[in-house]
Formats: C-alpha cells, sequence, structure tokens
C-alpha cells in the first residue's frame, strides 16, 4: 500500500468516524499537536473530532539521506478526538485492519510512553503502539496545555506515516517506499533530506537565526497584547522552528536553552488563555 | 457460603504499577470484610497489564451480626429533681435514635451510666459489595495518575471494564462511568467477542479459550520453558534479567517466545552499546555463546502466536535501523576529539546553585584521590584522578545526548577508543555502577571510588543547598546514590570512616562552620537510614540487631555493617542472654549521668578491684578484635566477662554513703558501658525464644 493511499485511507476511515478533514497546517511544525486544529481545539469544553496530516519538522533527525528511518521531515496522521471516546483503543485497532492489517497476526503492544511538550506546557499519559517492534503511532490522553488542566480531556492518536508505510510495504529502507505507484518516497525526497541536513547541521546562519528567534518573539508578544492570539501562535511556531535549527547547529548553550524554552512556554500558555477569554468567556 | 469474583479490566498500565494496584486492591477487599465482619476462606488473585483478578471462595452470605453497648450519661446527671429527662439524656436519645425504654443501666468505676445495646444484624454481602467496592477503588492512589472522563475519577490509565460476580449474579454498581456486568473480556488481538461470566470456574475456561493466560507463574514458566528449549537447541545463552522477565510477564496475556537475526556487520559495535540498545530501546534480550562472545542473534516475547514470522521478521527490521542509528551517533562522536569535550563543560549546568560540570569535575577528583587513599589504594590515586577529570565528557557526546542511561559507559569506550589507559578508561566506564542494592556483583573498584566521590559531591552538594529528602519526594535521587555508596564500600571491603571525605567534600562548598554541623547531621542521618533499611530489609538482619549498632559511629559504613552481622549471629546464640542481662544492670544504673572518672585509688572492695582489671583487660584485647574487624570474638571476650560483673553487682554496693566512692563506681560502670557500645547497644536487645 503506497503512502498516499494509506493517507486516503485513514481519512476516509476517520472521516466515518465523524472527524473533520483538515488540511496540514501551513508553518513549520515539529508535530501535529503543535497547530490550531489541536493545540487550541482541545482547550474548553467544546467537542472536537479533527484528523489530518501534517508534515513535521525535526532538522536535528537529519541523516543527509543516508540512514534508512530519519529524516528531518516526516509525516504524521494526526487524530484528536475530544470528549475521549470510551472505545478509542478499539477504534484505533479497527483503523488498522481497515488499513489491511492483520492484527491477529502482529505483536501489537500498547507500551507506556508518557509525552510532554515544554514549550508547549502541555503533556499526557498514554503509550507508544508497537507493531512487531517498531513504534507506529503515539497515543495520548491530553491532561493539559498552554498550562491549562484539560476538561474534558482529549484523545490524541498520532501515526507516523513512513513507519507504517515501511511496516505495511515490508520495506527497511523508507527511500524505497513508494508514495504513490509511479513516484517513490526517494525519487520525492532525497535531494531535499540532502540540502535540509547541510543546511540544518553545517550552514544555517546562526546570527541571523537568533535575530529572528527575537524578532519572532516581539511580533508575538505584540500581536497578544493586540488580543490576536492565533497569529501571535503563528510567532510562537516560527520561534519553535528557529530554535529547532539552531539546536541541530548545536549552537544553543544550556542556559539559553532554558530561557528560550520558558519564553516560548509563556508566549503559548498565553495565546491559550486568550483563546479560552474569547470563546469559553463569550459562548458561556 | 458463596464466591465472590472481581475483575478489573484497565486500558495497558505501565508494569512498575502492576504490583502495586494488586497490592491496594487485595489491602482494600480485605480491611473493608475484617470491618464488615465478612468471612472468607481463600483468596487467589492473578494480573496482567489489562486485568487485575480477585477471587473470594467460601465466602460468608451475610455480614457478621454484632451486639454493642453504647454508654451515655451518667445516671447522675441524665435526670433532674423531678425525674425527668435532661437536656443530656435527650440528646442521648436523639442521637442514636431510641426511647427511653430501651435504656438499661451501666455500672462502671465512676458509678451507673445509662447506655443501651445496639443489635446490628448483618447485612447481605452482595448488597455491601455494591457499596463497598466503589469506596475501595476511589480510595487507591498512585504518584502519577491521569483523568479520562467526565467522572473525575483518576487512575493510572483508563478503567474501562468491571466484572464483579456474587454465587452467579452480578453484583450492581457505578464507578468513574461505567456500570458493572457479568461481562469482560479475552486477548486484545486474539479474541473478539465479549465473554458472559458466571463463575469463577466459568472464568477460568473462558480466559483459557480467548488466550488469556491469566496465572502469572504459568505465564513465567511458558517463557522460561521455551528460553530453555531455544538455548538447548541453539547452544548458546540467552541473558535475561529478571527485570526484564518481569516486563514481559506482566506486558503479555499470551506470552511467545520469538528470535531472529541481525546482520553481523553491526558486531563490531561495541558489545555494550548492542546489548544496551536491545534491551533498553527494542525490549529484546541478547544472546551469547559459549565464550560469553555476544552473537547476531536476539530473543523476544510476542503477544501472539508467530507462525508467519512476521513478528520475527518485523523486530529484525526494527534492531537494524537501531543499530544504523547506534553507529551513526559511534562514528560520529568518534571523530570528536573526546578529551577536548571538558572545555564545553563549562557551558553545562549540574545544578543550578551548583556552576557546572567543568567545576564539578575539578571537586570530585580531589574528593575521589582522597577517597583512593582512605580506600587503600594508592597506587591507583593518579589514574582515578585522571578518570575524574574526563568522567563527564560524554555528557557532550551524541550517543548520550539521545540515550542518557549509556552515560560512563560511553566516556569509557570512547576514552579506549582514543587509546586511554585501561586503569583509566575502566574508572570512567563503571563510574555511574552502581545503580542499587540489587545490581549485580561490582566488578571495578577504581571506579567504584570515582562512584562515590561523585556521589558523595551529588549528596553534600544538593543538601548544602536545602534539598529535603523523604520517601516520597526525591528528585535528585540522593537515597539512591547514598545507598550506592553503601554498597560499593561493603563490596569492596572498604574499611575507612566516611565522616573525613564528608567534611572534605562539605570544605569544597565553602560552607561555614555553623552550617558544616548540620549539614553533616543531615547527611549522617540519611546513610544512618538507608544503612537501616539494607540491613533490615535487605540482609533480614532483626530489628533489634539493626538498632543496636545503627546509632554509633554509623558512617564508619564497614564497621558498622560488620557489626551488624556480628551481632546478629551471637544474638542467634544462647550465649547473647548474659551480655543483655549485663549491659541492662548497668544502663539501669548509670542512666545518663554525666561521664565520671575513675580513680584506682577509691576503690574497695575486692569485687571492684578485680572488675577494674579485668575492664581494662578486655578492653586492650577489644581494641586488637576491632581493629581487625573481629567482632564476634570480641563479644565472646564481653561474655567471659560476666562472672566477674556479676560478682561486682552481687557483693558491691554502687549507691555507696560516700559521695567519692558512689561517683567512682559509676565511672567504673560508664567504663564498661563505653567498651560495650563498641560493638553494640545490647541493652536494647531482646531474647529470642
Amino acid at each position: 500500500m503506497s503512502i498516499q493511499e494509506i493517507i486516503l485511507k485513514l481519512e476516509e476511515f476517520w472521516s466515518h468516524n465523524g472527524c473533520y478533514i483538515a488540511s496540514g497546517y501551513d508553518n513549520e511544525v515539529g508535530a501535529g499537536t503543535m497547530t490550531p486544529d489541536t493545540f487550541f481545539k482541545v482547550l474548553g469544553k467544546k467537542p472536537w473530532r479533527a484528523a489530518y496530516w501534517q508534515p513535521s519538522r525535526r532538522p536535528d533527525d537529519g541523516r543527509y539521506a543516508e540512514n534508512p528511518n530519519r529524516v528531518q521531515k516526516h509525516n504524521q496522521f494526526q487524530v484528536i478526538l475530544k470528549p475521549v471516546p470510551e472505545n478509542g483503543q478499539e477504534l484505533y485497532l479497527n483503523s488498522l485492519q481497515f488499513l489491511g492489517v492483520e492484527i491477529r497476526n502482529h505483536d501489537i503492544k500498547f507500551d507506556e510512553d508518557n509525552w510532554a511538550s515544554p514549550s508547549l506546557g502541555a503533556w499526557g499519559v498514554g503509550w507508544q503502539v508497537m507493531c512487531d517492534g517498531l513504534e507506529i503511532t503515539q497515543f495520548t490522553y491530553f491532561q493539559q496545555a498552554g498550562g491549562i488542566e484539560l476538561s474534558p480531556n482529549s484523545l490524541e492518536i498520532t501515526y507516523g506515516i513512513e513507519r507504517l508505510a515501511s511496516f505495511l510495504e515490508k520495506k527497511s529502507n523508507i527511500y524505497d517506499l513508494n508514495w504513490s505507484n509511479n513516484v517513490s518516497y526517494g525519487e520525492l525526497r532525497t535531494e531535499e533530506e540532502k540540502q535540509f541536513s547541510v543546511y540544518n547541521f553545517e550552514t544555517a546562519d546562526i546570527d541571523m537565526l537568533r535575530e529572528l528567534f527575537t524578532l519572532y518573539n516581539k511580533e508575538a508578544i505584540r500581536l497578544l497584547e493586540l488580543e490576536l492570539y492565533l497569529p501571535a501562535f503563528d510567532y510562537v511556531l516560527k520561534c519553535s522552528h528557529a530554535f529547532n535549527i539552531l539546536d541541530a547547529r548545536k549552537a544553543v548553550s544550556v542556559a539559553e536553552r532554558t530561557s528560550f524554552l520558558s519564553s516560548m512556554r509563556d508566549l503559548a500558555s498565553q495565546s491559550a488563555k486568550l483563546y479560552i477569554l474569547k470563546t469559553e468567556g463569550k459562548n458561556g | 457460603m458463596a464466591e465472590f469474583l472481581f475483575e478489573l479490566g484497565v486500558e495497558e498500565v505501565p508494569v512498575s504499577y502492576i504490583r502495586d494496584i494488586m497490592n491496594q486492591l487485595v489491602k482494600g477487599f480485605t480491611d473493608s470484610f475484617t470491618q464488615k465482619r465478612i468471612e472468607f476462606e481463600s483468596i487467589e488473585t492473578a494480573m496482567t497489564n489489562r486485568r487485575f483478578l480477585l477471587f473470594f471462595n467460601n465466602i460468608s452470605q451475610v455480614s457478621g451480626a454484632k451486639s454493642e453497648q453504647i454508654k451515655g450519661p451518667s445516671k447522675k446527671i441524665a435526670f433532674d429533681e423531678d425525674q425527668n429527662p435532661t437536656k443530656a439524656l435527650e440528646k442521648f436519645l436523639e442521637t442514636n435514635g431510641i426511647k427511653e425504654s430501651d435504656l438499661e443501666e451501666i455500672e462502671t468505676k465512676k458509678g451507673i451510666y445509662l447506655g443501651y445495646t445496639r443489635e446490628d444484624e448483618g447485612d447481605d454481602t452482595k448488597v455491601l459489595l455494591s457499596i463497598l467496592i466503589p469506596g475501595i477503588l476511589d480510595k487507591m492512589s498512585f504518584n502519577k495518575t491521569m483523568t479520562w472522563n467526565s467522572s473525575g475519577k483518576s487512575f493510572v490509565r483508563p478503567i474501562r471494564n468491571l466484572l464483579a460476580i456474587f454465587n452467579g449474579k452480578t453484583i450492581d454498581f457505578q464507578f468513574a462511568g461505567i456500570t458493572s456486568s457479568n461481562i469482560t473480556n479475552g486477548h486484545r488481538l486474539l479474541s473478539e467477542e465479549k465473554i458472559r461470566i458466571s463463575s469463577f470456574q466459568e472464568y477460568c475456561e473462558q480466559m483459557s479459550q480467548n488466550f488469556v493466560i491469566f496465572s502469572e507463574d504459568e505465564r513465567k514458566n511458558k517463557i522460561l520453558t521455551e528460553i530453555k528449549d531455544l538455548e538447548d537447541d541453539l547452544g548458546f545463552k540467552v541473558k535475561m534479567t529478571d527485570k526484564m522477565l518481569e516486563y514481559y510477564i506482566f506486558n503479555n496475556e499470551y506470552p511467545v517466545v520469538f528470535t531472529g537475526k541481525f546482520d553481523e556487520q553491526y558486531l563490531d559495535l561495541p558489545s555494550e552499546i548492542i546489548s544496551t540498545f536491545m534491551i533498553n530501546e527494542k525490549k529484546l534480550v541478547p544472546v551469547y555463546d559459549n565464550s560469553e562472545k555476544l552473537t547476531n542473534i536476539f530473543v523476544g516475547i510476542s503477544n501472539v502466536p508467530d507462525e508467519s514470522e512476521f513478528v520475527s521478521k518485523g523486530n529484525e527490521k526494527v534492531i537494524r535501523a537501531t543499530f544504523e542509528d547506534a553507529k551513526f551517533f559511534w562514528d560520529n562522536d568518534r571523530n570528536d576529539d573526546f578529551k577536548g569535550l571538558r572545555e564545553g563543560l563549562k557551558n553545562v549546568m549540574f545544578q543550578k546553585d551548583l556552576g557546572t560540570f567543568h567545576e564539578k569535575t575539578i571537586r570530585i577528583k580531589e574528593i575521589s584521590e582522597l577517597l583512593s587513599e582512605l580506600s587503600g589504594n594508592p597506587e591507583q590515586t593518579k589514574n582515578i584522578g585522571a578518570a575524574a577529570v574526563l568522567c563527564k565528557n560524554d555528557l557532550l557526546t551524541r550517543m548520550v545526548g539521545e540515550f542518557p542511561s549509556l552515560q560512563g559507559i560511553m566516556g569509557g569506550l570512547y576514552l579506549k577508543e582514543k587509546g586511554e589507559e585501561k586503569d583509566i578508561w575502566e574508572t570512567v566506564y563503571f563510574h555511574y555502577e552502581p545503580r542499587g542494592f540489587v545490581e549485580d556483583e561490582l566488578e571495578s573498584l577504581n571506579g567504584g571510588i570515582l562512584s562515590m566521590g561523585d556521589k558523595i559531591d551529588n549528596i553534600v552538594g544538593l543538601i548544602s543547598k536545602g534539598t529535603k529528602v523523604s520517601s516520597s519526594k526525591d528528585p535528585y535521587g540522593i537515597r539512591r546514590d547514598t545507598s550506592a555508596i553503601i554498597k560499593i564500600i561493603i563490596d569492596f571491603k572498604l574499611n575507612f570512616d566516611l565522616k573525613s571525605a564528608i567534611n572534605f567534600t562539605i570544605d569544597k562548598f565553602g560552607i561555614d562552620e555553623e552550617e558544616r554541623e548540620k549539614i553533616l547531621e543531615v547527611v549522617t542521618s540519611l546513610f544512618s537510614a538507608r544503612m537501616e533499611h539494607f540491613l533490615k530489609d535487605l540482609l533480614f538482619i532483626d530489628n533489634d540487631v539493626v538498632n543496636s549498632v545503627i546509632k554509633s559511629n554509623t558512617l564508619f559504613i564497614y564497621k558498622t555493617y560488620m557489626r551488624a552481622k556480628a551481632v546478629f549471629e551471637v544474638s542467634e546464640s544462647a550465649s547473647i542472654h548474659h551480655l543483655i542481662e549485663i549491659h541492662k544492670r548497668i544502663r539501669n544504673i548509670i542512666k545518663d549521668t554525666e561521664t565520671l572518672p575513675v580513680s584506682e585509688s577509691l576503690l574497695i572492695e575486692p569485687e571492684e578491684k578485680i572488675l577494674f582489671e579485668i575492664l581494662n583487660e578486655t578492653k586492650l584485647g577489644t581494641e586488637k578484635f576491632l581493629m581487625n574487624n573481629k567482632y564476634i570474638e570480641a563479644c565472646s571476650n564481653f561474655i567471659d566477662m560476666k562472672p566477674v560483673v556479676d560478682n561486682f553487682f552481687e557483693k558491691v554496693l554502687v549507691m555507696d554513703k560516700d559521695e567519692e566512692i558512689k561517683n567512682n563506681r559509676i565511672g567504673l560502670l560508664q567504663k564498661l558501658n563505653e567498651l560495650l557500645l563498641q560493638i553494640a547497644d545490647f541493652s536494647i536487645l531482646t531474647e529470642k525464644d
């Protein structure tokens, strides 16, 4: 099964289960969790079901296209269910069966793995789902986001699309995967992975990125003062990506790391508070 | 008599919580049953990461009846002059819901009181259980919990099913938004339908038909038998630790052993890296050949049978990817100037308020060098100092950044790679060991010494900054560090007083005289508590024996340990009686009096003169024994004094009219007490039957 079939099938499955199919967010993010469709929507009381394919950037994971499994940009399929359904695990296993996995023949385990994002002030409890030893999904019950206790809780299911495809296509090198029947992952991505690895590890302009971080940070603060939490949050995401590249360049000292992270956490939590104030405050 | 079956169904709880959950359930039920006077013949329990089963056999249908006399006001104040009930009596009648005619007189030492007999007839156990079970579940508590639905109840992972059957009938109750039922489910992947249960026997049958081996022993045996078969087939050794076995037993309801292979080229990586990655990252077990060499075979435990070999092939692919990662880090880090990384430690904070890792290595070097001398290991002091300087460099390697559990190990391996001397790289390699008391035997004395230096620095540094330690709160693992030091000292038989090293470390933090005493006190009590735990809970030495040795000279760890072992041995023999008696008599007389001098010229009676002589003789002998840690011999030396001491107490009156003579005799007994205390406070021991 090709990558695009996996995405289409997951969209179909979750659409049948009441999810709105969103587009991936058009800003660099490290994970589907960081997009407004998750970050804001898990806050407050209003029920929410969304599913979307989200390309995710982790500059430090680049391997110059030489590692069969690691890439600086990978693809996630993100599902958010709020409130938590009673049969979340069954739904998830059904989605695997829908993709053609014979679950009786595979060692599928829910293995303890709690999740926390210091820069988003968020944490949750859950598992990594292992399939024959391969981590294919993160399954998390959100407890807090933007520093705010969540009620109701949300269930987040994040499929690693490359992982899932390696498993379904029985390939051990992701560059050999079929994106569609006509084009491979390698054809589409090799050059991109090479160039971005060189950029992230070797040539990214450290001074410029530091300056950008400061500018993005300032802009987020300004926008929050204007109560424009959505654009403000966009700038928090930009800060986060700039920080990640600096980190891949080994340009962040320990003291700096703490202050970068805490400034991002503050901004994210202020955005979250504003969201609650603006939406819940109005509706009751 | 009836049977009661309860199964708590949950989403996969982490293995580390499983025994705790069951203990809390068993305690909750048995406590409630005692309180309600519900009797049962036997209890069976079983648990996996998805279910917790409790089965009570021959349980009473009705809780025990009870009659109890309730005392009210005294007769005097119950009625006024006109024999009408007073407010006090009215209140009593009202709160207990009784009439005046129910009252009876109760005779007490203080006179006659009024009261009544409350008859509790006992309730239907099934009805009681419907109230008790939600209460028991509600009372369970854990250090990290979550919420998942609008009930707001918290648990380790979501609760999804409550099976509760009393003699074939469902016990009706609700908890965390779930209604109890007679339904449960089988294996997550191998069984689909809901299972209806009416009895324990049916439960057993249904579970085995639905691929759940609910007995812990059965799962364990299945795993161990399959591994044994495999070892016999291959002629190799599968190295499974107890911790891994525990993980497999609880993480699989239908465990099946499988094997796989990886490409031999990865055996070029250091075997420590391979095994650490297999165990920690992939939960797979390494396999060794007869000459203890790592092979390219691995063993894993699957939750489903693997006839089609999907599980095995899948894991082979995954482990290849993992080793590919390891190789990337290993090759990259090896190209770095490892010793040069030390400069970078100037930017890495050790702890807030405690400076950088660079500063820490300077302190560890000096502390470890001192410890090396104290340990009688002077020829290695230079190497240990050199290792201390380099021991934290690996914090800046990519490998440790990604896999922190490889700290120390990687530093050692990178130094070895750079051609460093064995005495130095091995010291770095082992300097995080041990991680607790249960760890295997320690291998490297040098590593142990550096480990102590590192840990004393942690303990003293953190405590000097006001870090508090308790059983529930120990964020920096100070208790674990303390235990590790004790283990190192005992394993390597390091005969020195830790006090000097601790004082030396306190000085490194620039602490003033006044603070110093306080910190030393906290550190001492920390060691005393861990030592107590070690002796009582791990060596199973009786409480009274441990208490008799722990208070004096605690920081001389090895001696305290040897004293405890010797006193324990002596306490098992009949002669302990003499020591207890002698010491008790002495303590009874001297109590807490201030130390008094003894003057030979004031000794009058022959019995006290002899005691004085024997005391001095024994003291000399004891010193020799103590020096060589021969505490059993020292004890029998004490026992030999018994007739002389007895004679003294028989013939000599300590409390003489003459104050000087009296004080002299008390002083003599104080000396005797001091001598005995060098081994133990025998006066607090209890004699065994």
